[in-house]
């Protein structure tokens, strides 16, 4: 155990290392927020284009959708990314893997990087959307449990998307890099991040309602957003909201340590585990 | 062999692997044409959900097209340095004797073709699935602005490029710092006008700005807010394109003497 966290944490400021040492903290800072800013105002034009200056409740529904966005992309393709980036862009997988450490702990580790890396993004855009949107935001005292519990969840669910999706990209060689955005792209979608979920049709609606995400991002609006805002589970008390969760978040967990550990062997008797597919 | 036969073959040749190569592998095809149209899909349900007229739900599927034209012009017109780079290709074309211009335009020429397909088939899978109507008034000036406006998006990237060759780990970073601000400006999803006329204007200077908004003119008349009359758009476009080719080859001979002065040619990380 005492061996796994030293591993998460080390990978942890090996993922930070990676990410941001390209260049110095101001223009880091300024990349983190750019893209979730951009995205914000697109929907905002988007939005001021179909319904006029006087959006509404769906305004809100967008800010905060947009907001967290960046964290699940980042714990999710942020794994993937870290096989396919250790593999392919710096050839290290060979070596980490064969260290005496914890695979599963230094992905999660370097995905970890990745959410700390966008929580700035999330607070900027919440942030954004607050003073210069007008969207009533609010979190209040007695809430902050209920978020704090959401959000731990979440990123767990989160992660275990991103363990499955890195099984994937364990025995997949050509594509694999592609992989985390074509999961992100459906994941966004499907998971309620722009609009309720109520507007999918049936069977996506249904999908959706099988995805963490979609309860992570609903359970968020429920803590910052006002009670008269768009739902995409309108159905569900808040305790039902984040009992979802936890169960969706449980059995993608196991899916994932699973699909994982099956992809990882099946690699390993390939020989395909530090395969380069760019040559 | 003269050197205009010579620039032509490698042209032809560089353009060979993105017109045939990428099309031997299904995967590409899938995710070149899946991933913009997942995106896409999610904006019309945004449009769906606020109970917007159908054009404007047309404008989140040409945002579609247009997203393909420019990763295209992203990833592999201005990052392919760096990926070449990575991969030690670089160091072959510095040597061959054709130069860095006929393989660039042979990037450009696949690329554009290759990418012509997949916006083809997001805009129709686009339109199937969500019954819109997709009118063209004016064929032959659509074809006009469409055609001038590859030739300056390509421009473009080719400029890119050759900033991008003395990048290394940042090449990546600017590339994707380039996406969502990039859609925002240049109105992907929405009518560019409604970011001001001084602030469109700006944007103009990304060839994809004028197209979309003289493409939406002669699609959806009258209903489209319109930033400039169409033939202003064309003309602008004809001069950004100029304005790109010769721009792209001051500073892609620039930037090839610092990258060598610099030694950076080679420099993987």
């Amino acid at each position: 155990m005492r061996t796994a966290w030293r591993t998460l944490r080390t990978a942890f400021w090996l993922g930070w290392q990676v990410e941001s040492n390209w260049t110095d903290p101001l223009l880091f800072a300024l990349y983190q927020v750019v893209r979730p800013l951009g995205g914000l105002l697109i929907l905002l034009f988007m939005v001021r284009a179909a319904a006029g200056p006087a959006a509404g409740p769906a305004l809100g529904f967008l800010v905060v959708g947009t907001a967290f966005w960046p964290a699940v992309v980042a714990g999710m393709q942020g794994m993937a990314w870290a096989v396919v980036g250790d593999r392919e862009h710096w050839r290290t997988l060979r070596y980490v893997y064969t260290a005496p450490v914890s695979f599963r702990a230094y992905l999660v580790g370097r995905a970890l990087a990745l959410v700390a890396s966008a929580s700035a993004a999330v607070a900027v855009t919440l942030l954004f959307g607050w003073a210069v949107l007008g969207v009533p935001l609010r979190l209040e005292l007695g809430e902050l449990p209920y978020f704090l519990c959401a959000w731990a969840t979440g990123v767990t669910g989160v992660l275990a998307l991103g363990l499955a999706t890195a099984a994937g990209v364990l025995c997949v060689s050509g594509e694999a890099w592609r992989m985390p955005e074509a999961v992100g792209a459906a994941l966004y979608l499907v998971s309620g991040a722009l609009f309720p979920v109520t507007v999918l049709p049936e069977p996506l609606r249904q999908v959706a309602s099988a995805l963490p995400v979609s309860w992570w991002l609903e359970a968020l609006r429920r803590v910052w957003l006002p009670e008269n805002s768009p739902q995409s589970f309108p159905w569900a008390s808040d305790l039902q909201v984040l009992a979802t969760l936890a169960v969706l978040v449980a059995a993608f967990a196991a899916c994932g340590l699973l699909a994982f550990g099956l992809s990882e062997r099946r690699a390993r008797q390939l020989g395909i585990l530090d395969r380069e597919t760019g040559f | 062999m003269s050197p205009w036969v010579r620039s032509v073959r490698a042209a032809l040749g560089r353009a060979y692997p993105r017109l045939v190569g990428s099309n031997r592998d299904r995967a590409w095809l899938f995710y070149d044409t899946v991933l913009p149209l997942l995106g896409s899909v999610a904006l019309v349900y945004v449009y769906r959900s606020l109970g917007a007229p159908d054009h404007l739900v047309a404008y989140a599927i040409m945002g579609g097209a247009a997203m393909a034209f420019w990763m295209n012009v992203l990833w592999s017109m201005a990052a392919q340095f760096y990926w070449d780079k990575m991969a030690g290709n670089l160091e072959l074309y510095m040597v061959v004797p054709c130069g860095l211009v006929p393989i660039l335009l042979g990037m450009s020429l696949g690329g554009a073709v290759a990418t012509l397909l997949r916006a083809g088939l997001i805009v129709a899978a686009g339109s199937l699935l969500f019954g819109v109507p997709l009118p063209v008034r004016d064929l032959g000036l659509f074809l006009a602005v469409f055609a001038v406006a590859l030739v300056a998006l390509y421009g473009l990237g080719v400029t890119f490029a050759s900033a991008f060759l003395l990048w290394g780990r940042e090449a990546w970073h600017t590339a994707n710092l380039f996406m969502e601000p990039v859609f925002l400006l240049s109105g992907f999803y929405f009518p560019v006008r409604a970011l001001g006329f001084w602030t469109a204007a700006a944007a103009s200077l990304i060839p994809l700005t004028l197209a979309l908004d003289a493409l939406r003119q002669l699609m959806f008349g009258p209903l489209h807010p319109a930033f400039l009359p169409v033939h202003v758009e064309l003309w602008l476009l004809v001069g950004l394109a100029a304005a790109f080719a010769l721009a792209a080859r001051a500073s892609l001979r620039r930037m090839e003497h610092l990258a060598r002065r610099e030694g950076r040619l080679s420099l993987r990380f």
